[in-house]
């Protein structure tokens, strides 16, 4: 008598101590063999409260629990947060500042997208990008060390302007960065992109179609490789980024591989980015005069930048006082884990992976 | 300076002892055994070291330094470091199968040496089905890489293992199907007359020159039968954390590692032996150019390794049946064609 | 700034006051964006038609927050267009007890986390939501709901006010 032969759905957890995600989340699989049937992510390993403490700090002492509110790319957190303090009081900020801060959110993005780069390629086997990344990398940590002693989490960009002025070797070592890095972006590229197993691993897995972007809100490059054309740079500016000749690439291929390339073109535009307002720098202060004890007016108020990873919103109440009333702070990465289930469904582990990392999804935007 | 001499004469003074050949040949089998199993057991412990400096080089580290000169002796401080760990059996698991899976794994590793040519004269054993028995031993580490995956009652480890067993059985075709092409030229299936027919052109007459798709197939079979990347799903650190080998700690783990070393170290003598020449060459002493030949090989696979990315189970799959299987055979009508005509 | 948008604040605040059926009522402020507050029991009927309106087209969800300001809560949603470029900020103002509001992801699926996060740090209950558990929080909390003004936990300090 022939028995039934078993064929359960197993339920796999990717626990929240797991190699390749990228911070600490768990994923709730269930598998029928490798195709995954559901995918439920479970959230809140990094929850630090940071909307809780906002309401009991002063503006300044907002910004270094902005900073970590995504480490990767700490300046640009700093920075939507004062541009929505700023815009509640209508400050001005010095020219000056304003290209220091241009400057400096920048080199975050390569940065960010070099982490991105490393770590995609090491979650599909490919062990050696990672350390090429991370050597140019250390060179823009060492930037950064330089003008404001920190290589994470910097507290740099303040209420009015910037804490402390480069210093004057700034200059000579980011040419020299900028003179080398396309180069090395070559390098990267010639590694890994014509290669038939990465395609073969990235091409048409985790299509995001344009449809999908809007109605998940999804934002940056994951967008704009679905074919949607929006650049906050461009489409909705802030500060100076008026001033700058800068490409924004889209592709349409809507899979992994095209958010590879559009994040590596990225760099590039970046690099132009800081050509040029290293080129365009004026002197003068760098900050504004701003009193101690800040008290913007009362009003709310949504502002929003163009983050490495997406969209990075701050909603801010204000009640007149010396602290925020409620801040809202909303990052790409919310998002676009919350759209992972419907991207998933169908594939199998491998591609799992593969996607997530593609995403360059980081836990405490979500969490907070 | 040839080593078979050397040998000869101490089995003559065994002899001279007036123990009889039955005692003296039981004397010196054990001998052997005990003199390869070192020599191997060197030999992984050289290539752990050699494969972490190598990565590190591609990558632009240093590795090891501080253990000994440029970090010689970090191998065996590790293995004294996994020999002191807690062995750790979960509650769960099937506890015969989970003891006897290292075991075989390790057994079957070594027990591929037995007719490896290491250089002339030096063979423990001349067998007439040398490349058969090659590839039958080598196909045991399957049944233990299953044993692993399901006794340690781990759904990564089962995981792992059924893809392990699954890359395993599918690229054993192409790679004797390579290696058949040889042994239709030689027209023997011993070690020691593949070595003996590329004797010709001052020991240069390889098979690889006459036979490339067949070697080429060979490398790629190859490297999937040692689970390495690109075909390391097996051990996908990234998607299983260490998949069919997760709960094994201590000496166990010391052993699955240590035989994925020498399992490399047997792919890589093979096709030195078969494809590129074995022991012989001009000049130097013939196991200085099996080592040398051997380790070049090794050193593509290292370079392999930390170069490309990992394909995903089903593109393996799919590469092994549609790609590498026509061609092997395509290789084997090519061969047997050449032969007939230009009387290989 | 102004932005890059297709119709002007005032061309907006027009167009949806002319369109949309329910009262509404629009608060001036210095921000490029219209603000306008709508009642809890038009938030979807609001919701559809900004998306669905050719001229509007607000596709994209940026935020949802809760906010308690003491006297009352408001859910306050923050809205964009991306073909047409332009910006909106609406809320519904709720009562402090056993506040209600309906989900809008029927309009924007994004607002899935956003509404389950407003539900658990707030208190509000979100009617038609399919999956309203634990979000942040461990799944054993019950000490009530943080983010309301006067929640204080058991090793929440106030920090003295230095500027």
């Amino acid at each position: 008598m022939a028995e039934q032969l078993r064929t359960e759905e197993m339920i796999l957890n990717m626990g929240p101590h797991h190699p390749s995600t990228h911070g600490v989340c768990r994923l709730i699989l269930t598998l029928d063999g490798e195709v995954i049937k559901n995918c439920v992510p479970v959230v809140g390993y990094l929850h630090r409260a940071i909307e809780k403490m906002v309401e009991n700090r002063t503006y300044a002492q907002c910004i270094p629990l902005m900073d970590r509110f995504e480490y990767v790319t700490s300046m640009s957190c700093d920075w939507a947060f004062c541009l929505a303090a700023e815009k509640l009081t209508e400050i001005t900020v010095p020219e000056r500042a304003e290209y220091l801060r241009v400057i400096m959110a920048e080199l975050n993005r390569i940065a960010s997208h070099l982490v991105f780069m490393g770590v995609t390629a090491m979650d599909l086997g490919a062990l050696t990008p990672f350390l090429y990344g991370f050597r140019e990398r250390e060179m823009i940590m060492d930037l950064f060390e330089m003008t404001c002693g920190q290589r994470l989490t910097y507290n740099y960009i303040r209420i009015g302007g910037v804490s402390k002025d480069i210093p004057p070797e700034f200059i000579g070592q980011c040419r020299h960065f900028l003179d080398i890095f396309p180069g090395k972006i070559k390098d990267y590229e010639k590694l890994l992109l014509k290669n038939p197993i990465w395609i073969a691993r990235n091409r048409g897995i985790g299509i995001i179609t344009e449809q999908m972007a809007y109605d998940y809100a999804i934002s940056g490059p994951n967008a704009r490789a679905s074919g949607v054309n929006f650049d906050l740079r461009k489409d909705d500016p802030y500060s100076i980024y008026n001033r700058f000749e800068f490409d924004i690439p889209v592709l349409n291929g809507c899979d992994c591989y095209d958010r590879y390339i559009v994040r590596l073109e990225e760099m590039r535009q970046a690099a132009r980015i800081i050509r040029q307002a290293l080129d365009q720098l004026p002197g003068g202060e760098i900050r504004a005069k701003v009193p101690l004890k800040f008290k913007p007016e009362i009003g709310e108020l949504y502002s929003r930048i163009e983050n490495s990873r997406g969209e990075m919103g701050v909603y801010l109440v204000s009640d007149g006082s010396t602290k925020p009333f409620r801040l809202r702070a909303r990052g790409g990465s919310y998002n676009h884990l919350q759209a992972i289930p419907d991207i998933v469904r169908g594939l199998k582990i491998a591609d799992m992976v593969a996607i997530f990392a593609s995403l360059d999804i980081i836990m405490p935007e979500i969490d907070r | 300076m040839e080593l078979a001499p050397v040998f000869t004469w101490l089995y003559g003074l065994l002899l001279s002892l007036g123990l009889g050949t039955s005692v003296a040949d039981l004397i010196s089998l054990v001998a052997l055994a005990v003199i390869v199993f070192g020599f191997l057991a060197v030999v992984a412990l050289f290539l752990v070291w050699w494969e972490r400096k190598v990565s590190a080089h591609i990558q632009q580290r240093f590795g090891p330094m501080m253990t000994g000169w440029h970090g010689v002796f970090q191998t065996i401080i590790d293995a004294l470091k996994l020999l002191q760990k807690e062995d750790i059996t979960p509650a769960l698991a099937d506890r015969k199968v989970f003891f006897w899976a290292p075991v075989i794994c390790f057994v079957c590793a070594f027990a591929a040496y037995v007719v490896m040519p290491f250089g002339k004269g030096l063979i423990v054993s001349d067998l007439n089905i040398g490349i058969l028995y090659i590839v039958a031993i080598t196909t045991f580490t399957i049944i233990s890489l299953l044993m692993a995956g399901w006794g340690s009652n781990n759904k990564y480890a089962l995981l792992g293992g059924m893809r392990s067993a699954a890359q395993a059985v599918s690229y054993e075709v192409p790679l004797v199907l390579s290696l058949l092409g040889v042994v239709m030229v030689t027209g023997s299936m011993s070690m020691n007359d593949i070595v003996a027919g590329q004797a010709g052109w001052g020991g240069f007459h390889w098979n690889a020159l006459f036979q490339p798709l067949g070697f080429l197939i060979y490398i790629i079979a190859a490297t999937a039968e040692a689970n390495r990347t690109p075909f390391d799903l097996p051990e996908a650190e990234q998607e299983l954390v260490a998949g069919f080998n997760i709960e094994y700690s201590g000496m166990k783990f010391a052993m699955f590692f240590l035989a994925e070393f020498v399992n490399m170290f047997t792919v890589s003598a093979i096709a030195a032996t078969v494809f590129l020449g074995g022991w012989n060459g001009p000049l130097l002493p013939s196991w200085v150019w099996f080592l040398g030949k051997t380790l070049a090989m090794v050193f593509v696979l290292m370079w392999f390794r930390w170069t490309y990315p990992r394909l995903r189970v089903d593109q393996l799959m799919e590469f092994a049946w549609k790609v590498l299987v026509p061609l092997a055979f395509l290789n084997i009508l090519y061969v047997g064609v050449m032969a007939k005509w230009l009387k290989w | 700034m102004e932005l890059n948008g297709v119709m002007t604040k005032q061309e907006l605040i027009d167009h949806i006051k002319a369109h949309f059926p329910g009262p509404l009522e629009m608060i001036e402020t210095k921000q490029p964006e219209p603000y306008f507050i709508v009642r809890p029991e038009d938030l979807v009927a609001f919701a559809r038609f900004i998306h669905d309106d050719p001229q509007l087209q607000m596709n994209f969800l940026m935020s949802l927050a809760g906010v308690d300001t003491g006297q009352r809560c408001e859910v306050v949603y923050n809205v964009c267009s991306y073909p047409l470029k332009h910006r909106l900020l609406f809320k519904i103002l709720l009562p402090r007890d056993n506040a209600e509001f309906d989900s809008v992801l029927s309009v924007w699926p994004a607002a899935n986390w956003y509404e389950r996060e407003v539900w658990e740090l707030y208190g509000m209950n979100v009617r038609n939501h399919p999956n309203l558990t634990r979000f942040l929080l461990t799944d054993d909390w019950d000490e009530g709901n943080p983010m309301r003004k006067g929640w204080t936990g058991t090793d929440f300090i106030t920090l003295p006010d230095r500027g």
